[in-house]
């Protein structure tokens, strides 16, 4: 299965690359993104520009869907490189492939900043609701993207793909912005027991399918 | 409860923990079987793992190129930050206990009065020794010590002074030092412009939030500049390009020293 796996993902990114050197570069984006994150543990501000020059539009994508407003995601943006600039030496230890750790990293500091907004405006709090309402879109095509992403996204992705598109994004939302069933409930101007069964079902699933991957 | 006992069930929790949509007492009592049970723990691992590479799917977006600039403005002040504390930490540094070390061989000569004449002779020699070595040390530090050209004192409306400023060419660094009460919020930066004449403000520098601190800088940012200036600008500071976006805070002449 992984084998499959792994020749799908490289076929997938030679295929379509006018430049020959370029796609034998995003063969190994793990490899140049670990060798960009270790100069950075040493100080390296050249390998930080890289990095973000690399990462950069990916990592504001999932900002910018967890907390849905533009300054926001760019404030998270900022801390997240910050926050990469002094625990870079860290990243070994983590075990993770790199853009797992990076968007790890970006989940934890839009959430903070979320939190940290909606905290400072109280009274905000429905219009944030508000603002972020508006996300459920029927049955758009899968709207995923898998540049840059490790072996284990690649996986997640397949299965995720085999849900239904509104099931999909509720899992996707629960995670990512970390809301319980009532929140997503209200968010996405739902039934709580519909969010409840999707949310299960969707779970179900996911459970199935990576079992295969595992 | 033999969670592992039941790998289906383990496995339905795992996933909801991850996902975050297990909640309340039933996650506690999830997180308490992990940290009993290694099976349970390692479950829970995996599905945060896993549940994670969402995080990795997002569709990208470009950033505006302001992030970058504010991005690399911090690093710059922070870097400069921790220039400038090793620096003070390796001046406090006791020097070698030389001139002790050589009374106690005098005294130690008084007591041997035979050996005396021979001691003297090879510590005055000893002593000249350190006396090079001191004077090898006072120059390092001499050239070490800032060359100040200019200077400048930033007000604010009220023409009290916030901001002393110096410039030491031979290094290439601008010092500042907060004079007065001012701090500016968490979410915010403090950005030093060079006001050229007829020309547009031309960033020196995002301000960390210590009261000294100091800014790497060429000579040429500052030649020829008549007065300096003080922004409030988002955390992180703006694009030199753009000019100052926030108010104006302080704003002084720059004086090149003539002594």
């Amino acid at each position: 299965m992984m084998i499959g796996l792994t020749s799908f993902k490289t076929l997938w990114s030679t295929a379509g690359r006018a430049l020959p050197h370029n796609a034998r570069m995003r063969d190994q984006p793990d490899d140049e993104l670990m060798a960009l994150i270790d100069r950075v543990a040493r100080r390296d501000e050249p390998a930080l520009k890289a990095l973000y020059d690399q990462t950069s539009g990916k990592l504001y994508g999932l900002a910018l869907r967890v907390v849905r407003n533009n300054g926001w995601a760019e404030d998270a943006l900022q801390e997240t490189f910050l926050q990469i600039w002094r625990t870079a030496p860290d990243y070994r230890a983590s075990l993770s492939p790199p853009m797992a750790w990076l968007g790890l990293i970006v989940r934890s500091r839009s959430l903070d900043l979320l939190r940290r907004r909606k905290a400072e405006r109280e009274h905000l709090t429905d219009e944030i609701d508000e603002a972020m309402a508006d996300t459920l879109e029927g049955n758009s095509p899968n709207p995923m993207d898998t540049s840059l992403a490790s072996q284990q996204a690649w996986a997640l992705h397949q299965c995720l793909g085999r849900l239904e598109n509104r099931q999909r994004e509720v899992v996707s939302l629960a995670y990512l912005r970390d809301l319980s069933h009532g929140e997503l409930a209200q968010q996405l101007k739902l039934p709580l027991g519909t969010v409840k069964t999707w949310i299960r079902r969707g779970l179900d699933q996911l459970r199935n399918c990576m079992a295969g991957f595992a | 409860m033999n969670l592992p006992q039941h790998p289906e069930l383990l496995d339905r929790l795992a996933s909801a923990y991850a996902l975050g949509t297990l909640r309340g007492g039933a996650r506690r009592r999830f997180e308490a079987l992990a940290r009993e049970q290694a099976p349970v723990r390692a479950a829970a691992l995996i599905w945060q793992s896993r549940v994670a590479s969402m995080n990795e799917l997002q569709a990208p977006t470009d950033p505006s190129p302001a992030v970058w600039t504010r991005i690399h403005n911090l690093v710059r002040a922070e870097s400069e930050q921790v220039a400038m504390a090793a620096a003070r930490t390796a001046k406090v540094q006791p020097a070698p206990g030389g001139w002790l070390r050589s009374l106690a061989l005098w005294r130690g000569t008084t007591a041997a009065g035979a050996l005396a004449t021979v001691l003297a002779v090879v510590t005055a020699v000893g002593l000249r020794d350190e006396m090079g070595a001191q004077i090898g040390e006072l120059q390092a530090q001499l050239s070490a010590q800032p060359q100040i050209e200019y200077v400048a004192v930033l007000n604010d409306e009220q023409a009290s002074a916030s901001m002393l400023v110096t410039f030491d060419p031979k290094n290439g660094r601008l010092t500042l030092q907060r004079v007065g009460g001012y701090q500016e919020a968490a979410d915010k930066s403090l950005q030093l412009w060079a006001l050229p004449p007829g020309a547009a403000p031309r960033s020196l520098g995002v301000l960390s939030q210590e009261k000294l601190l100091q800014l790497a800088a060429d000579q040429r940012d500052v030649r020829e500049v008549p007065a300096l200036a003080i922004s409030l600008e988002p955390k992180g500071g703006v694009p030199s390009e753009t000019g100052p976006t926030g108010p104006v805070l302080f704003k002084g002449a720059l004086i090149q020293k003539m002594l």
